[in-house]
């Protein structure tokens, strides 16, 4: 008897939890509308896109379509996967790509702690916006700028170091291999460290300014304050930043790599996305190229995941 | 003005429902009555057509010249397209109702056309790597239509089984646009592929022409140890360019030295017509071996494997470079730009350099048509028609010489009986790139199907074709270096052009996207991209293991394929052309 009544109250609870439900759900009706434009463009331009992936087990033809072309299982990964040149332009891609996530974060983050120390307004941000600026230069000028730096003939850099005595003979920096990662991961440096600074900027702005008077009267120097307020202050814009780009790891750039890639450095200079594009577009094998593309988005997502499970692990500052 | 948009609207929906009319007629003609009935009313509404004069320019009129029609041709050069208010062009329109929309090449043109056809988003006409439009079954066959049309079929009939034979399935896809002449020009410079000097070099060593490699390049040295510096410039001896796909500057001397055609990535024995690979030949290990030395002693510039096409460019226009091994057309710019600016002396000519013993062949005899280049009609096309009509106004001989010429006493005069030559105001118009642009025909005359060379009464076709005026637009300088080379003409220090076989050129033929063939060759030609600057750049003293790791690299990216397919397509060529 007893037991009856309180299975009976159960199933009053549990109808009583559906129908609030139901209730909360009538309620967000309007909310749901208004979200379904933003799915709607979600699919379209995120999801739709990705039935272009069944190309990668195709033998695609532009002449057959999707429905017409051949069915080959995995032959493009297998092929991809046994292709030396794809294994050469993997290594490069992490390689350079490493250099550029850590020259990256230490100079973009040296830059913004030494900026932060400056007193004068004026100058401060005079050289925050000069240092900002190169961000909106193309690739293209960029590296015309640096080759024409780095040129034998009459270069800055070459004219400088045979002036110090350091070289006796111009240096054919963009022709030499063991160089090349370096110019690019520094092309990055130079145009993109005022840009990546100005995030550690505003989040070093919100810093408490007691916790400066305290470490004071601690007895904190300037480098004491930088080290103990500043840099734990600024600690979770770093963590989330570097997961966002971990994600980013298997894009090493593309277009330094391409403006610079000449025979002499190719075996160094060509990236993932040189791969997909040669082999892709240019030569028309689409199939090896979506395969390609594949192989990279979801190594990508690999690596979102395993950093910020490892984030959430030390610190609790997991993005999701 | 809101009326005049209704009335372009319902002329363009008119215009929109008579063209789907017209392909939907097309399309239930399967007979060959029908289509025979079809052509015979298309060129009877075309020579009824051509009975209207315009009262301006004497020019024969379109009867469709009312309904408006734009066509889209996207273009493999770049460039920039002429604006709307070029009087030549709008008369055009005026007359024929037909507007052409010109997109150049911008970025590469490989990957431009590979996402094309990955998008089928084509435009109506396209003028560059045809293969891959057919490959992607988007292209539409001709042979048929454009005999339709008295004059496409006066201009093209003789030339059809090379067009038909181009891209082996026996359809012919391209109008050519260029070489379909009429009856051979004079050559009066090499064009294409050479040994470059600058005139400077020759004028200072006595008007002594280099034939060998030594000689050219003792030539070279001797003039830059006297000359350290050209107008404040370092002097540079010789130039390497090695940017993307214009590297064949760096891949392609050895061919030339063992007096082939400019075939491409091989060379055909001329008596068994097999092909094989010259980069890994003795020639080629003794001209890299050449260059290694040179740049030791500093005529080259390790630099030059670094910089793009716009510093190459920027580098020969500076009249400090002594020497380089390009096609004509690539510099053409370089040398257009010391022209401009008088330094005469700086510009550039074209000299006999291969191995010892070996007649050079660097230039083409005229009429190469490949059965590949050209204007190719896309699925896409609004109205095939209505574009080959157009076409065929453009090849009446008043049109061409209205587009070639212009006007007859303002911008060009008659010499002798049948010479003519450009009045000096529009020379000058046509040596400045914008004023060439935006004030005579030539984009449209470029990229449109045309008459070339001389016509059977001798008048040359186009100003580029007439000797009256290449002497009258020489300069003095020039002229001058002429006589003491004693030579007519630039060319006269080259050997005559020999026929070519049937086949000729490799590199015209269509290679499938994709194959093993195309592999095999994007494979090795990496090879050499990677390998030849490095060998150029060696110690001397590694230079011979270089060459044998390099010679086992190419071997190790089995180009046979490639070589398979090259030999299938030169037989396949040679018997169509023997039918």
């Amino acid at each position: 008897m007893e037991q009856k009544s309180v299975v009976l109250q159960t199933k009053t609870i549990q109808t009583n939890k559906r129908l609030k439900r139901v209730k909360e759900y009538k309620q967000q009706i309007p909310l749901f509308i208004m979200v379904i434009p933003c799915m709607i463009l979600t699919f379209i331009f995120c999801y739709y896109p990705l039935s272009g992936w069944i190309m990668a087990f195709q033998n695609f033809r532009p002449a057959k379509g999707y429905w017409h072309s051949k069915f080959v299982g995995f032959d493009q990964f297998t092929f991809m996967f046994n292709d030396p040149v794809f294994w050469r332009t993997f290594k490069n891609t992490i390689g350079m790509s490493i250099m550029n996530l850590v020259f990256g974060f230490v100079f973009a983050i040296g830059f913004a702690l030494l900026l932060n120390e400056i007193r004068s307004i004026g100058f401060k941000r005079v050289v925050q916006t000069a240092s900002y600026l190169p961000h909106f230069l193309s690739w293209v000028i960029v590296c015309s700028l640096i080759s024409n730096i780095l040129s034998t003939y009459d270069g800055t850099l070459n004219n400088l170091l045979m002036g110090l005595g350091l070289i006796d003979k111009p240096v054919l920096w963009l022709g030499e291999q063991k160089y090349f990662w370096w110019i690019v991961a520094f092309s990055h440096v130079w145009k993109e460290v005022g840009w990546n600074s100005i995030i550690y900027i505003a989040a070093m702005s919100s810093i408490d300014t007691e916790l400066y008077e305290a470490c004071e009267i601690d007895g904190g120097n300037r480098y004491r304050k930088m080290w103990h307020v500043t840099l734990p202050g600024i600690r979770p814009t770093i963590v989330v930043l570097l997961i966002m780009n971990l994600g980013w790891l298997l894009n090493a750039g593309f277009e330094v790599q391409y403006l610079f890639g000449r025979g002499l450095v190719m075996d160094v200079s060509e990236t993932i996305d040189i791969y997909v594009l040669k082999y892709g577009i240019t030569l028309g094998n689409y199939s090896l190229g979506t395969a390609a593309g594949i192989f990279k988005s979801v190594i990508s997502i690999a690596l979102v995941s395993i950093s910020n499970y490892i984030s959430g692990k030390l610190d609790e500052n997991s993005v999701f | 003005m809101k009326k005049f948009k209704k009335v372009l609207a319902a002329i363009l929906a008119s215009s929109v429902v008579l063209s789907f009319a017209a392909c939907g007629s097309k399309d239930n003609s399967s007979g060959a009555t029908t289509s025979s009935q079809t052509s015979t009313s298309t060129a009877a509404a075309t020579t009824s057509a051509t009975a209207e004069k315009d009262p301006e320019t004497g020019l024969p009129m379109m009867a469709d010249r009312n309904n408006p029609i734009t066509f889209k041709v996207f273009l493999r050069d770049p460039g920039q397209a002429p604006s709307k208010d070029n009087p030549v062009l709008k008369k055009i329109t005026e007359l024929t109702g037909v507007t052409m929309e010109f997109e150049f090449l911008v970025g590469d043109l490989q990957q431009k056309i590979g996402v094309m056809l990955a998008g089928g988003d084509y435009p109506d006409v396209v003028f560059g790597e045809g293969a891959k439009f057919v490959d992607a079954g988007a292209a539409i066959p001709i042979e048929d239509k454009i005999l339709n049309y008295p004059n496409l079929k006066r201009h093209y009939e003789k030339f059809m089984d090379k067009m038909k034979a181009g891209f082996g399935d026996g359809h012919a896809y391209t109008i050519e646009n260029y070489n379909a002449y009429e009856n051979d020009p004079p050559i009066f410079q090499n064009g294409g592929a050479g040994f470059f000097m600058q005139k400077a070099v020759i004028e200072e060593s006595g008007y002594k022409i280099p034939k060998t490699v030594d000689e050219y390049f003792q030539m070279i040295e001797d003039y830059k140890a006297k000359h350290p510096d050209i107008d404040g410039v370092k002097t540079i001896g010789f130039e390497v360019l090695s940017d993307g796909w214009r590297d064949f500057c760096l891949r392609n001397p050895a061919m030339h030295l063992l007096g082939s055609g400019n075939e491409g990535d091989v060379i055909v024995d001329q008596n068994s017509f097999t092909a094989s690979l010259y980069q890994i030949t003795d020639t080629a290990k003794a001209w890299y071996k050449k260059l290694n030395d040179e740049y030791h002693k500093g005529i080259i510039e390790a630099e030059t494997f670094t910089q793009n096409y716009d510093q190459y460019i920027a580098r020969l226009s500076s009249g400090a470079v002594l020497g380089t091994f390009d096609q004509y057309w690539n510099f053409q710019k370089a040398d257009d730009t010391l022209k401009a600016a008088k330094k005469f002396n700086r510009t550039y000519i074209a000299v006999p350099i291969a191995n010892p013993g070996v007649k050079d062949n660097f230039i083409d005899p005229p009429a190469a048509i490949t059965g590949t280049g050209g204007l190719l009609i896309t699925k896409n096309c609004k109205n095939v028609d209505r574009l080959l009509a157009y076409y065929d106004y453009l090849l009446n001989r008043e049109v061409q010489d209205y587009l070639a010429w212009g006007v007859e006493g303002k911008d060009w005069v008659k010499v002798g009986t049948n010479g003519r030559k450009l009045t000096d105001e529009r020379r000058d118009i046509m040596r400045d790139t914008a004023k060439k642009r935006e004030m005579t025909g030539d984009t449209l005359w470029q990229y449109t199907p045309k008459m070339q060379g001389m016509y059977d009464d001798g008048t040359p076709c186009d100003p580029g074709a007439s000797k009256e005026e290449y002497m009258a637009a020489l300069s003095e300088y020039d002229q001058n270096f002429l006589k003491a080379l004693n030579v007519e003409f630039p060319a006269g220090i080259l050997s005559e052009p020999v026929k070519r076989a049937d086949y000729y050129p490799v590199w015209s033929f269509p290679i499938e996207d994709g194959s093993p063939a195309k592999v095999a060759n994007t494979r090795f030609i990496d090879v050499c991209r990677k390998y030849d600057p490095q060998l150029i750049l060696a110690k001397p003293a590694d230079y011979d293991a270089l060459w044998d790791k390099f010679v086992k690299e190419v071997e190790a990216a089995n180009p046979q394929p490639y070589l398979d397919e090259v030999n299938r397509q030169i037989k396949e060529k040679m018997d169509a052309a023997k039918k």
